[in-house]
């Protein structure tokens, strides 16, 4: 390289304008950056609103993973402990057991057992849970409400855009604070 | 001393009897167990932490000064493909492809719309870091870094050369991508480019079908068409292709002078090597200024043609976001449904629209004026890009070397091989000279 | 082949065809999400036509008027001797004529959850845990003690000399004399009584004295309506547990009780919205009102309405006519016995 004679390098005016574009550039995101980051709040996560939730079935078919992340939960302080659970036994059993044909659960994902007489305890496998709402509904319908539709946030993916909240009928979807994830039911509701 | 604490003692234990009380109120008690059998709790499994976000952030900034050096002080394109497997792991298959800077422009625009909206912090730094290292030394973040590219990369044999005309003409999709990107993400619609990737599918492994199978024509594609979604699709590409162009230390083919042998013209699978400017005729010069002055005049009638296209296009697209469609199903099907039908998800919304209709009526009005304002400024966004893109065509460069483009260089250092005198820097073998 | 046509060499071949099989694999690994899935809703199970749908030659009762309740939150309703109908409504007990012309009104200190008359114009209201006792011109006369903090009182007859008053919380029937004090509590599981126990899931207890000088009590969660004398001893029980327009519907019902001149009952459930009439031995007679005339009654669980408090209730006015409450839409509608 050669050593230069004491005189400045000339500019050219393409070098120019690519120099004062990135000038603009650099301050322009680092303003932005920094105006946005500081109105940054903690991180959130998508939930189920209960209340709003209308027990359509889209949270079975429309999330982006193959099982979805929605799956039923049980408000236990709420649930009557029913021989007879709405949300358990399909709309006309043949009698109360635990019989495939008398569940409304397409994956016989709720376990009935016996507690004392005459009430009966309903506890949800997630594994088979598909998020259906079938059980949600009958527990709504006739119960007392204490099946209800929740995101676990371990199988959720967190997408920028939840692909089920766009087609829930209910507008039931909204972001909650990453520190209380859950909406859950505490009261008859 | 014993007065005041027994009036504190007083006032706490009324305080949570009051309490008491009121949460008695509010809750009707579950049976009574006489064997003595405990209430489970529900289970509340916790996301992902904090902390792991800050780790993500933590390796994009490790990741993107590591591209950095490998491309510019150690110029090893192996090394280069090392790290963008490492990105494609972490970033792909590990993240699953979210959170990443394409998408994360959609965050910043609706942040910068919408004053209560704030976006996350990972959004911010996914979005600002690989701009500025643009800035400065160029798409370093699209070689060693994008899990979409690292994928396309892999997949890639033979790269064909796309016809001048036809890059060109696609070269538009990103810009037009980024700005219906950025439409509908103020308007708080939803997310398109989220929606619309081809490869987080298969990060994913699951996703719609239409998308899957679009991710796979990707692929296909990327086997002889270098870098196809980049190129062509890329909504972030597109604001990195401008960063770049105002580079300080663009990427070279060597930092020694260039000896024109032509040697790397073919190396670029991405049809960014760009040739020296030819020297122009003095006679053409007058012709190609009377050209540049009708395309500049040209060019605002673009934006405001593409404004009122924009305009009219409005309500059409504004069915896009969901309480203007149930506005809309609501509207023309108001008192014709029944109860006992079966009830779909859609009727269930319309059901939810007839209980509260002037709500649902008054959002799908605020969001049809969002859409109209958004779809304008696409419009004229549109319209900008084109009459962009044409005069663009008309500049003439003043290039001197066999260089590539720095819009369209992805940094990925496959030149560097190809030219002698940098292999001769680097100290490896001399080439054969080609048949 | 001259080597003009050819496009890859072998190697270049190899590799192609391992991409195409790996993007194959790629695709067929990942699964489609059943994004498209339209046939996925929920009311395949519940939505029986034959439930919803009440068989028009069993409806004995026609509708004379309708009217709703001026205040939100209406809750429960009985029928004064002077014919007036006293709606426990947010914190008031309003009262209406026949025709909903709404009259004097008694403002309470909270909200009234259940309400009974006496042949003299007394009103006695429940509010949540204690009773309050009015005269017929509205002047407070007297205010009980709770039984219970936590009493929740759904459900109120009076007698002669004794007031009986439902908690669902508790799961008792607390048996008070006319100057509040509390004498008994009937329903408790007991086994010298032969009480099998309150099953109250939610708070839809209630308590009715039957001409016969027993009490019935519906015993929701069993779905039966129960006889216990004013000690407590359980005399029998009827109903049963069916969708069918003869039984009780869902998990718990009957959610309301009414006593008809000739001595025969009227039920109100929920889930199918429903109220029937039943003889006084417990064989079903006829439908009042059957579900398809409840249409925002049935959906009534879902989105802001609160399941434990939702339903309907009936009341019986002079005649024999029928008063029921549709507590999710504060509708009052008059039925009457149509031949």
């Amino acid at each position: 390289m050669e050593a230069n004679s004491g005189q400045p390098k000339p500019v050219s005016r393409r070098q120019f304008l690519r120099d004062g574009a990135r000038l603009v550039a650099v301050t322009g995101v680092g303003a932005l950056g920094g105006a946005l980051a500081n109105r940054a709040g903690g991180q959130t996560v998508w939930q189920i609103d209960p209340a709003k939730c209308l027990h359509c079935g889209n949270c079975a078919t429309q999330c982006v993973l193959e099982q979805s992340a929605v799956k039923c939960v049980h408000a236990f302080a709420v649930c009557g402990y029913c021989q007879l659970c709405t949300g358990f036994f399909d709309a006309e059993p043949n009698e109360l057991t635990t019989a495939a044909e008398n569940q409304l659960c397409p994956t016989a994902a709720i376990k009935r057992s016996f507690v004392e007489d005459p009430y009966y305890q309903y506890v949800i496998d997630e594994r088979l849970c598909i998020g259906c709402a079938k059980c949600v509904e009958g527990c709504n319908h006739f119960g007392n409400g204490s099946l209800f539709l929740q995101i676990r946030h371990d199988r959720c993916l967190h997408c920028n855009e939840c692909a089920i909240a766009r087609t829930c009928p209910g507008d039931a979807f909204r972001r909650v604070a990453a520190r209380h994830p859950y909406l859950l039911k505490t009261a008859p509701h | 001393m014993g007065r005041a604490a027994k009036n504190f003692f007083v006032a706490g234990a009324a305080f949570l009897l009051a309490v008491e009380s009121v949460c008695a109120e509010q809750h009707f008690p579950p049976p009574d167990f006489e064997g003595g059998y405990q209430l489970p709790l529900t289970s509340t499994p916790p996301p992902r932490a904090e902390w792991l976000q800050n780790m993500d952030m933590a390796v994009l900034a490790a990741a993107l000064l590591l591209a950095v050096w490998l491309i510019h002080r150690r110029r090893s394109r192996r090394a280069v493909f090392l790290l963008s497997l490492f990105s494609l792991v972490y970033f792909g298959f590990y993240r699953k492809g979210c959170i990443c800077p394409i998408g994360s422009v959609q965050n910043i625009a609706r942040a910068l719309a919408q004053p209560e909206y704030s976006a996350p912090l990972v959004a911010v730094a996914f979005f600002a870091l690989p701009l500025v290292a643009a800035l400065f030394f160029g798409r370093v973040f699209c070689a060693g870094i994008c899990p979409h590219g690292a994928l396309q990369d892999l997949f890639l044999i033979k790269a064909v050369k796309v016809p001048s005309w036809l890059e060109h003409g696609l070269g538009i999709i990103p810009y037009l991508f980024l700005g219906a990107g950025v439409a509908v993400a103020t308007t708080g619609t939803g997310l398109v480019i989220c929606r619309y990737d081809p490869f987080v599918p298969v990060f994913r492994l699951s996703g719609s079908l239409f998308m899957i199978g679009v991710g796979a024509a990707f692929l296909l594609l990327s086997v002889f068409v270098g870098r196809p979604y980049c190129r062509f699709a890329c909504p972030y590409g597109a604001l990195l292709k401008l960063a770049s162009m105002a580079s300080k230390w663009p990427v070279r083919v060597t930092p020694d002078t260039c000896t024109q042998c032509r040697l790397c013209e073919n190396s670029c699978p991405f049809g960014a090597m760009r040739e020296p400017a030819p020297v122009t005729v003095q006679a053409a010069e007058p012709e190609e200024r009377r050209m540049l002055s009708r395309l500049l005049l040209l060019l605002p009638v673009l934006t405001a043609v593409g404004a009122l296209a924009g305009g009219v296009l409005a309500s059409g697209a504004a069915t896009l976001n969901p309480t203007v469609a149930l506005a809309d199903r609501y509207e023309r099907e108001h008192g014709h449904t029944t109860v006992y039908a079966p009830m779909t998800p859609e009727s269930l919304g319309l059901k939810r629209a007839a209980e509260q209709p002037e709500a649902v009526l008054a959002a799908a009005a605020d969001f049809r004026r969002k859409f109209g304002l958004a779809a304008s400024f696409f419009g004229a966004w549109s319209g900008l890009v084109v009459g962009l893109k044409l005069i663009s065509l008309t500049l003439r460069p003043d290039r001197k070397d066999f260089e590539p483009d720095r819009g369209a260089c992805l940094a990925c250092g496959r030149c560097f091989a190809d030219c002698p005198a940098e292999r001769a820097r680097l100290g490896l073998p001399v080439l054969a000279s080609p048949a | 082949m001259k080597p003009e046509f050819n496009l890859l060499d072998r190697r270049e071949f190899v590799a192609f065809a391992s991409k195409l099989a790996a993007v194959a694999g790629l695709a067929g690994l990942a699964r489609e999400s059943r994004g498209d899935d339209k046939n996925s809703f929920n009311y395949q199970a519940l939505d029986s036509a034959k439930h919803w749908k009440t068989d028009p030659k069993l409806i004995g009762y026609a509708e004379v008027t309708r009217w709703r309740s001026q205040r939100i939150g209406a809750r429960r309703l009985a029928v004064s001797p002077d014919g007036r109908i006293q709606v426990c409504a947010d914190n008031y007990i309003s009262s209406y004529s026949e025709q909903g012309d709404l009259g004097p009104e008694i403002a309470l200190p909270g909200l009234g959850s259940c309400i009974a008359t006496t042949e003299g114009g007394d009103l006695y209201v429940g509010l949540r845990d204690h009773i309050e006792v009015f005269d017929k011109k509205g002047t407070r006369r007297a205010t009980w003690k709770p039984a219970d903090r936590k009493s929740w009182l759904t459900g109120l007859a009076v007698g002669r000399d004794d007031v009986f008053a439902a908690d669902s919380a508790l799961r008792v029937i607390w048996r008070y004399d006319k100057s509040g004090k509390l004498r008994g509590r009937i329903g408790e599981k007991n086994e010298e009584r032969n009480a099998p126990g309150l099953v109250l899931p939610s708070p839809y207890l209630d308590v009715l004295i039957h001409p016969d000088g027993l009490l019935r009590v519906n015993n929701i969660g069993r779905h039966q309506v129960e006889a216990y004398t004013m000690e407590g001893d359980f005399e029998g029980a009827w109903g049963s547990a069916s969708a069918a327009t003869e039984g009780f519907c869902g998990c718990c019902n009957p959610i309301g009780l009414a006593l008809l001149p000739d001595c025969h009952f009227v039920t109100c459930e929920k889930g199918l919205p429903r109220v029937k009439v039943y003889s006084a031995e417990g064989r079903f007679e006829r439908v009042v009102a059957g579900c398809e005339s409840f249409p925002e009654n049935a959906r009534s669980c879902s989105g802001l309405n609160d399941c434990a408090h939702g339903g309907l209730h009936a009341a019986i006015g002079a005649g024999g006519r029928i008063f029921i409450l549709d507590i999710v839409t504060g509708e009052v509608r008059v039925m009457e016995r149509r031949v």
